[in-house]
């Protein structure tokens, strides 16, 4: 297994883990949940 | 593989676009799994998408971040950037070519009888920019009254948007029309020229345009994953190069940042030239049999 991409995949579930832990989750619902206006060229 | 990858790109893109309820209910989805991203793009404002779109994901954090109220904290996106280094790190540009709803859609476009043309190689360069230019600068840079940024791949280029979000939705909410503005028209028009150009082009707007192919291509050199050449079989017959979509040619440069990864050289190659595993450490040994490779 090559070295650097283990270290990557430590650094970015830490990331995922950071995230999770300071909301990304709900943000990120109540994001998708809407319909996204600048998509369908609304304003 | 190349049968079963078509498989695996219906049922990814029919599975994640499967809320039939949508004439019935609130036009989108509304549920626990939007919080989650669709690995390739895929608009969440289709009204049949059940996951959120990553690259909208990206920059809705980004253009938040300068919107801060007094003592909080910015809403990070690091979840989205974790979950897409994941995966970038694990398997590269993998998704482009097995999960993408809208990579699949130009496989099929590909399809339809019609002369095909290769792509200007530097042409593949603009991608970046767009990840740059159009989803981390202008969403941070340019914001509103109340500090808050758009998502200016949305608004001016996603035709991913156009295509599964915005016609749709159109269709089902006719009011809608009369809120159109000129970004609508300026995105219809794109939609048109690139999924044109992916009848001529194979995978036109993945090589020249995707932001989230450019980010998933800076981990192809470092993937757990890649594909390897198996110097002593490989005659250089150029099937390889004629099979794939996005015009690499695996034999010089397997681990090419273009490479999506879809296995069609593979099944190209009469001499088992190529082979699909584990990136090796440089300290591992090789296998006895596995000859000298390049990879």
């Amino acid at each position: 297994m090559p070295k650097k991409a283990i270290w990557l995949i430590i650094f970015f579930t830490i990331c995922f883990l950071l995230g999770v832990n300071l909301g990304d989750l709900d943000y990120l619902m109540n994001l998708g949940n809407t319909i996204c206006l600048s998509c369908i060229g609304v304003g | 593989m190349t049968s079963f990858r078509w498989l695996v790109q219906t049922l990814v893109t029919l599975g994640t676009n499967s809320y039939l309820l949508f004439p019935f209910g609130s036009v989108i989805y509304q549920g626990p799994l939007k919080a989650v991203c669709h690995p390739g793009l895929n608009c969440y404002s289709c009204p049949a998408a059940l996951l959120s779109c990553p690259v909208g994901a990206v920059q809705n954090f980004i253009g938040s971040w300068r919107m801060v109220s007094a003592g909080g904290l910015p809403q990070l996106g690091t979840m989205v950037l974790g979950y897409l280094g994941f995966i970038g790190t694990l398997v590269g540009r993998l998704p482009c070519g097995w999960l993408c709803p809208f990579g699949f859609i130009q496989d099929l476009l590909h399809k339809i009888p019609a002369p095909k043309f290769n792509l200007w190689e530097p042409l593949r360069y603009v991608k970046y920019a767009v990840l740059v230019i159009l989803v981390v600068l202008l969403p941070l840079l340019l914001i509103d009254a109340t500090g808050l940024g758009q998502p200016w791949f949305c608004k001016l280029l996603c035709p991913s948007g156009t295509l599964f979000g915005a016609i749709p939705l159109i269709i089902l909410k006719p009011s809608l029309w009369q809120t159109l503005t000129f970004y609508f028209w300026n995105k219809i028009i794109l939609l048109v020229v690139i999924l044109v150009a992916a009848v001529f082009i194979s995978r036109f707007f993945c090589r020249v345009l995707c932001p989230l192919g450019a980010f998933y291509s800076l981990f192809s050199r470092m993937t757990m994953v890649q594909l390897e050449v198996i110097a002593g079989n490989c005659v250089e017959c150029q099937s390889c190069v004629r099979s794939c979509p996005t015009g690499v040619r695996p034999y010089e440069d397997p681990n090419s940042r273009e490479c999506i990864l879809c296995l069609r050289c593979l099944d190209a190659c009469r001499f088992r030239a190529l082979t699909f595993g584990l990136r090796h450490y440089a300290g591992e040994p090789e296998t006895p049999d596995s000859g000298p490779t390049r990879g």
